[in-house]
């Protein structure tokens, strides 16, 4: 590619050609092409779909539902409901709009038979009058679902790579349409690796981090993560993990909060605020009930817009 | 092959020196070769020779999910882990109350965690589980062994072999209420030396004979693949005192968690640990939260607080992904953890009449 300087002038002049040439290939290539603002509308109005959660007042929260070709975020003390969440998410778009779901667990929280209870009380919520067996459909729906358990950071990025491959290559019949991912506790394996003085956890979060963004943007697919908090040293309030570089990846946060004040009044009541959104005010709050069967609201919930 | 080279788990030195040197993929490095490598980024073949080796492991790890095959990954749908959990047995723990906040008893394949002030028995319920996980199937339990991690040094022999006596015993008057082949044949292998031989002891004094001794698990349970349980005695006591760097207490405390579900997970068995409790002082009140700081309570699936109320001691079921929050009163007796006994019923009647949880699973079997 770099042509040597010639001496005789006539190969000199082929040399140059040579390098406009390549140059103008370069730029072809490499180089970004405005695009226009309608064209760009009209493809995201094409190909964004918008998942429900499983709850109406979630889906108010995150106007009408998840976005593909977005991450969302879940943030939350231990046993705020964020893995209840997951699931709710996973039971009603498996459900619901019958498609596949990935589900990256890596704390062990996953339960079946949890989720089985939800999508029985989703299939009891939509069709009371459907025909046969809602029961067949269950257990279709838990087949769409699919799981894999990976307790390290590597495992779950070859498990994402995994993904894209077979996303690219269209291996339509084992797959389906894959249209969600979801990480369960994206913290757990990179938590363990950030701190002290190397930065090898930063450069692998932020690898883990282009691969979601990638996965979201070329495939469409909506990707949830659940993400810890911590409590700050000088302040003494709860944050988001994983710190500040982090907390651009995600285009909406919803940090999950427990109702009780502790652990010694036992409640199901959950509240969900907005703490980072792309299209609605931040500080929204609304109720969510992470009950017996389903994540629900337990009376109209009321959105306090406000900072 | 197109897996980024930063997301190969390789040192970071090295892989500063293939950013710097151009290599984008993983493929590139596969095609490259070992000498050609060793040229490119100066370094030595040997070194070469093993990043090329990690880098074909993974690379055919990922060419084996792709094309179907099972392996060692970890990846199935939901409807074959719902079978797989509704056949998969519980940990009793002889009080039926906290077994039905549990949804059954101690889950295998998932982490405990009981936490409480001193002397509300958190050791005991460890002593109580460890006999309880050898109980054999016919009677409703795992017949598996049990591995004791000790750190406070709280593990009285005298008292496993009375909480072992009373669990025989137990057993006996079953088997005598109902005459059958493999209750007697179970009930001649399970006695008090058989209970005491199958729990494995270790003790460990400070964090890193802890940690080592969680790393070198793996090892020891393909050894002895009976084993269904884990317990960790402490997993407060050496982190707390005398530690002075607290991110890096919390970076041991994560890993520690990740490689003790792996292990839960791999050798279907659970993980059971003791945590201690702290106050944190708020604006007008103080409260007892569990020790170990907030990124500790993510690692557990299951938590559970013991605490007092007045003279009776409680169990609450604080984070669980099954069941819900809840509270049951339970008590410790000379034959080890128990429900609360009404007063008017004698111990012996209550062990053979008013066990219900033990007899709908036998008729099961039948």
């Amino acid at each position: 590619m770099s042509p040597r300087s010639a001496p005789c002038p006539t190969r000199c002049l082929s040399a140059r050609q040579a390098l406009v040439a390549v140059r103008r290939v370069l730029l072809a290539q490499f180089s970004a092409f405005p695009a226009n603002g309608a064209d760009l509308y009209e493809e995201l109005k094409s190909s964004t779909a918008i998942l429900p959660t499983g709850s109406p007042s979630l889906d108010q929260l995150l106007d009408s539902g998840l976005y593909t070709g977005e991450v969302t975020e879940l943030m939350g003390a231990p046993g705020s409901g964020k893995t209840q969440v997951c699931l709710s998410i996973a039971a009603s778009v498996s459900l619901g709009l019958k498609q596949h779901v990935l589900f990256l667990d890596s704390t062990g929280g996953f339960t079946a038979s949890r989720l089985y209870q939800m999508l029985q009380a989703q299939a009891e919520d939509e069709e009371e009058q459907a025909v046969g067996d809602t029961a067949l459909s269950q257990l279709e729906a838990l087949q769409r679902i699919q799981v894999a358990r990976v307790f390290d950071v590597y495992e779950m990025l070859s498990a994402l790579q995994e993904v894209r491959d077979r996303l690219s290559q269209q291996a339509v019949s084992c797959t389906g349409p894959l249209k969600t991912v979801v990480i369960d506790s994206v913290s757990a394996v990179i938590h363990p690796l950030l701190g002290g003085r190397q930065s090898e956890g930063l450069a692998i979060m932020m690898q883990l981090a282009r691969e979601l963004k990638m996965l979201a943007k070329e495939f469409s697919l909506a990707v949830v993560v659940t993400n810890q908090v911590t409590r700050d040293s000088s302040t003494g309030l709860l944050k988001p993990a994983l710190g500040r570089s982090w907390s651009f990846v995600p285009s909406t946060r919803v940090l999950l909060e427990s109702k009780g004040a502790a652990w010694e009044e036992a409640t199901t009541r959950r509240s969900a605020s907005l703490a980072k959104s792309p299209r609605q005010p931040t500080g929204m709050q609304v109720e969510l009930d992470i009950g017996n069967s389903d994540v629900q609201e337990p009376s109209p919930a009321t959105p306090t817009e406000g900072l | 092959m197109q897996r980024a080279v930063g997301s190969l788990p390789l040192g970071p030195a090295l892989r500063a020196r293939l950013a710097a040197a151009g290599f984008q993929t993983a493929q590139e490095l596969l095609d490259t070769g070992p000498c050609g490598l060793s040229r490119e980024i100066g370094i030595s073949k040997e070194e070469a020779l093993e990043a090329l080796q990690v880098v074909r492991q993974e690379c055919s790890g990922d060419a084996a999910r792709t094309a179907g095959g099972a392996g060692t990954t970890r990846k199935c749908t939901a409807l074959e882990l719902l079978e797989e959990e509704q056949a998969q047995g519980f940990i009793i723990t002889f009080c039926s109350a906290l077994d039905n906040i549990l949804g059954g008893g101690v889950q295998l394949t998932k982490i405990t965690e009981v936490c409480g002030a001193p002397g509300v028995g958190k050791t005991q319920l460890c002593m109580q589980l460890a006999v309880d996980v050898q109980i054999p199937e016919c009677f409703g339990g795992v017949c598996g062994e049990a591995v004791f991690i000790d750190t406070e040094g709280s593990f009285m022999v005298d008292r496993v072999a009375d909480i072992a006596a009373a669990c025989v015993q137990h057993c006996r008057l079953i088997a005598e209420a109902h005459q059958e082949e493999d209750h007697q044949k179970a009930l001649e292998t399970f006695s008090l030396e058989s209970i005491l031989s199958h729990i494995y002891y270790f003790r460990c004094r400070d964090y890193i004979e802890l940690l080592a001794q969680v790393y070198l698990l793996p090892d020891f349970l393909s050894e002895h693949s009976k084993v269904r349980l884990v317990v960790i005695d402490g997993i407060a006591f050496p982190f707390r005192h005398d530690f002075e760097d607290l991110s890096l207490r919390t970076r041991l405390l994560n890993g520690l968690a990740q490689q003790l579900i792996i292990i839960a997970n791999d050798h279907k068995s659970a993980v059971v640990l003791t945590n201690q409790m702290t106050t944190r002082i708020g604006q007008s009140q103080s409260t007892l939260v569990p020790a170990l700081g907030e990124s500790w309570g993510h690692a557990a699936t299951v938590r559970l607080i013991f605490h007092w109320d007045k003279s009776q001691r409680l169990a609450t079921l604080y984070k669980s992904p099954s069941q819900k929050e809840s509270t049951i009163p339970y008590t410790i007796t000379p034959h080890g953890f128990r429900d609360v006994q009404p007063p008017a019923v004698t111990q012996n009647t209550e062990s053979t009449e008013m066990n219900p949880r033990k007899r709908p699973r036998r008729e099961e079997e039948k």
